[in-house]
C-alpha cells in the first residue's frame, strides 16, 4: 500500500509543475484576450502603423492646394477617431536593443576572454567576477536615476554634440544628425536638439545593463572550452589571440545564445529606459531624438489609460512584446542549456 | 607581467615576406589582448562611476529621519520613507509565502520526480524544466500587467496582493530552478539509503534530501528575493503606490521603489533627495546581502569539501 504522505507530496509538487506550466498559458491567454479588441480593430495594420492617437482629434480640412478650407467664413474641420499603431515602439525597442548590443557585445566578449585567459593568473578572477555581479544586482531604478542626472546631461553637454557636428560635417552622414519636416507641403531641415534623454541614452543605458549578463554567461561558455583545444591551438604555434579566436569559435552557439540573452533583457528592460529614453512615439532616424520603446510606453502610459481600445491597444503591445522576449528566450535556452552555460533564472 | 602572452618568434630563416606576415600577426596580438584588458577596465570603471555617482546623490539625504518618518505632503520637506520600506517588506513577506513554497516544490519535483517513467515523471519534467527558465526571462512590466488583470480588475482598485502576487510569478521559476539544482547535488547514496532503512519517498524528500540541501536552497530563496525588493515596473500597475502607512493590502500599496520613481521624477529637489537616498539605502541593502550570501556558501562549500 502507498504511504498517504508519498500520495500528498507527489500531488504538491506535481501541482506546482504543472503551476509553472499554466503561469505561461495565463501570461499568454489573459494578455491576448484583453488584446482583443485591439486586435479586432487594427489586426495587422497595428504592427506597421505609425499612428498612436490616444484621443480623438479635430483638425482642418486641406483642400487639393494644401491650403484650409474655409466656408461661410469658417474654417471646416474634420474629426478623426483615436487610432493606435506600434511601429514607433517596435522601432525603439530594435534601436536601443540594437545600440545596446552594439557596445555590450564586444565590451562582454573582451572582458569575458580576459577573466578566463588572463585574470585567473593576475589572482584577479574572482574579484573581477564579483564586480561584474555586483553590476547586475544593481536594481533597474538604480540605472535610471544614474542615467537621468549623471548619464543624460553628460551625454547632452560633451558627447552629443561633438559626435552630431561630425555627421553633419560627413557626407552622406547628414540625417544622423537632422530631421526632416514637412510643412505645408514644404520639406525642410533642422538640427535635432540635443537634449540626453534620447535613443542614444536609452542605448548606452541597456549596453551597461546587459553587460554582465553577456559577461557571466560567455564566460562560462568559454569555460567550458577544453584544455586540449587551447593547448593544441599554442602548440601549432598560433599567439594568443588566435587561439581566443578558435575559442570563441567552439563556443560560438553558447556565445549566440549568451547575445540573445543580452537581447531578451535589453528588449524586455522598462524603468531605466523609460527614464532616458524621452519618451516620444516617433520615428526619427537620428539616435539624438527622443523616442519610444515597447516597455516605457507601457510604464508610461497603461496606469492612466482608459478602459477601452487604448488600453487594449497598450496590450496588444504587451502581447508584442511577450511573444519577443518569449522567442528570444528559447533561443538562447535551446543554446546555452547543456553547453555549461547558466541558465536565466541563475544568470 | 607573466600574464602576457608570448607571441611565437619566428626565426628569422623564414625570409622576407614571411617576416611580414608574423609581424602582422603579432600586432593584431597585442592590439587584441589590451583591447580585452581595456574593455575589462572600462567594465570595472563604469560600475565604479555608476555606484560612485549613486553614492554621492543619495549621501546628503541619508538621516534618520529616512527610516522613521512617513512623508509629510509638504514638497519642500518631504519626510521620510518609513512607510515605503515597510510596504516593500509586507510586499516580499506576502509573494514568498506564495511564491517559495511554490517554486520549492516545482524543484522537488523537477529533481525527485523527474526520474520516474511515465507522463507525470520524465515527461512532464523537461517543457517544466524549459518553460521555467523561459517565464524568468520574460519582462517584468509583463508580469506586472498579469498581477493587474487576474487581481485589480476583479477587485476594483489598485491593491497590495496584487504586487504581492506579480512579485511571486517572478520568484517561481527562480526559486524553482535554483533549489532544482541544488537538490540535484545531493549525493544519490542519501536517497538509497534513506530507502534502505525503509523510508518512504516523501520521508526521504522531506527528512533526509531537504534537509541536506537546506543551506543553499535558502541561499537561491534570498538571492531571488534580492532580485525582486529592486524590481519596479511590476509594481506600477498592481501595488501602485502610497503615500501613507499601510497594513491593508486591499489599498493601494506602498514600495520603495515606486516611491523613489515618483520622488526622482517629480519637479521637487527635496523629494529627489529623499528618492536618490532611498536608492543608496537599497543598493547598500542588496550589496551587503548579496556579499553575505557570497561568503556563507564559499565557506559552506569549503567546509564541505
Amino acid at each position: 500500500m502507498k504511504h498517504a504522505g508519498d500520495t500528498i507530496l507527489a500531488f504538491l509538487s506535481r501541482g506546482a509543475a504543472v503551476v509553472v506550466v499554466l503561469m505561461l498559458g495565463a501570461l499568454l491567454a489573459v494578455l491576448f484576450a484583453s488584446a482583443l479588441p485591439s486586435i479586432k480593430q487594427f489586426g495587422g495594420k497595428f504592427l506597421i502603423s505609425s499612428e498612436w492617437r490616444p484621443n480623438e482629434v479635430e483638425r482642418p480640412v486641406l483642400d487639393a492646394a494644401g491650403k484650409i478650407r474655409i466656408e461661410d467664413g469658417e474654417v471646416v474641420k474634420e474629426t478623426i477617431p483615436p487610432s493606435f499603431g506600434a511601429l514607433p515602439v517596435i522601432y525603439g525597442t530594435t534601436m536601443t536593443s540594437f545600440i545596446a548590443l552594439l557596445f555590450a557585445v564586444p565590451l562582454g566578449l573582451g572582458a569575458a576572454l580576459f577573466i578566463v585567459r588572463v585574470a585567473p593568473g593576475l589572482k584577479i578572477a574572482g574579484p573581477v567576477s564579483f564586480l561584474v555581479e555586483f553590476l547586475a544586482s544593481i536594481p533597474s531604478i538604480a540605472y535610471g536615476i544614474w542615467g537621468l542626472f549623471v548619464l543624460a546631461p553628460f551625454l547632452q553637454k560633451h558627447v552629443e554634440p561633438a559626435l552630431a557636428s561630425v555627421a553633419r560635417s560627413t557626407p552622406g552622414l547628414k540625417w544622423l544628425a537632422t530631421e526632416a519636416i514637412t510643412l505645408n507641403g514644404q520639406t525642410i531641415y533642422k538640427d535635432v536638439p540635443l537634449t540626453g534623454r534620447d535613443l542614444f541614452c536609452g542605448g548606452i543605458i541597456l549596453a551597461i545593463m546587459i553587460l554582465p549578463v553577456i559577461t557571466s554567461v560567455s564566460r562560462d561558455v568559454l569555460k567550458t572550452v577544453p584544455r586540449g583545444q587551447i593547448e593544441g591551438t599554442l602548440a601549432l604555434g598560433a599567439t594568443w589571440w588566435q587561439s581566443c579566436r578558435a575559442m570563441l569559435k567552439y563556443g560560438r552557439a553558447g556565445l549566440f545564445g549568451a547575445v540573445m540573452l543580452g537581447l531578451a533583457r535589453a528588449a524586455g528592460e522598462t524603468m531605466a529606459v523609460a527614464m532616458v529614453v524621452g519618451n516620444n512615439n516617433q520615428i526619427v532616424a537620428s539616435p539624438f531624438a527622443p523616442a519610444q520603446t515597447m516597455s516605457s510606453l507601457l510604464a508610461n502610459e497603461f496606469a492612466e489609460a482608459e478602459k477601452g481600445l487604448h488600453q487594449s491597444a497598450l496590450l496588444q503591445v504587451a502581447l508584442v512584446l511577450l511573444v519577443m522576449s518569449l522567442a528570444f528566450n528559447m533561443i538562447a535556452q535551446k543554446l546555452v542549456v547543456g553547453k555549461g552555460g547558466r541558465t536565466a533564472a541563475s544568470a | 607581467m607573466s600574464a602576457i602572452p608570448a607571441s611565437n618568434t619566428p626565426s628569422a630563416s623564414f625570409g622576407g615576406t614571411a617576416e611580414s606576415k608574423f609581424a602582422l600577426r603579432r600586432i593584431v596580438n597585442s592590439t587584441m589582448f589590451w583591447a580585452c584588458a581595456l574593455g575589462t577596465l572600462l567594465v570595472v570603471l563604469i560600475l565604479v562611476l555608476v555606484a560612485g555617482y549613486l553614492f554621492i546623490l543619495g549621501l546628503p539625504g541619508i538621516k534618520w529621519s529616512l527610516f522613521t518618518q512617513d512623508p509629510t505632503g509638504d514638497a519642500l520637506n518631504p519626510g521620510g520613507l518609513r512607510h515605503a520600506i515597510v510596504g516593500t517588506a509586507q510586499l516580499l513577506l506576502m509573494a514568498s509565502v506564495v511564491g517559495v513554497p511554490m517554486g520549492m516544490l516545482s524543484g522537488v519535483y523537477l529533481s525527485e520526480y523527474s526520474r520516474e517513467p511515465g507522463f507525470w515523471g520524465a515527461w512532464l519534467a523537461k517543457p517544466v524544466r524549459f518553460i521555467a527558465d523561459v517565464l524568468a526571462g520574460v519582462p517584468s512590466i509583463v508580469i506586472g500587467i498579469l498581477g493587474y488583470e487576474l487581481l485589480v480588475v476583479p477587485l476594483g482598485n489598485y491593491n497590495g496582493y496584487a504586487g504581492a502576487l506579480a512579485l511571486a510569478f517572478i520568484i517561481i521559476p527562480i526559486v524553482a530552478r535554483t533549489s532544482e539544482e541544488m537538490l540535484r547535488l545531493v549525493p544519490d547514496s542519501y536517497r538509497a539509503g534513506s530507502l534502505a532503512l525503509g523510508a518512504t519517498k516523501s520521508q526521504t524528500i522531506t527528512r533526509v534530501v531537504l534537509p541536506a540541501a537546506t543551506g543553499s536552497i535558502v541561499t537561491g530563496v534570498m538571492l531571488a528575493l534580492a532580485r525582486v525588493a529592486g524590481e519596479t515596473a511590476p509594481l506600477l500597475f498592481t501595488a501602485l503606490g502610497n503615500r501613507t502607512l499601510t497594513m491593508d493590502p486591499m489599498q493601494p500599496f506602498p514600495s520603495l521603489t515606486v516611491q523613489v520613481y515618483q520622488y526622482v521624477t517629480g519637479p521637487y529637489q527635496a523629494q529627489k533627495q529623499v528618492g536618490w537616498a532611498g536608492i543608496l539605502v537599497l543598493i547598500a541593502l542588496l550589496l551587503v546581502l548579496n556579499l553575505t550570501i557570497r561568503l556563507v556558501t564559499a565557506r559552506a562549500i569549503r567546509s564541505r569539501t
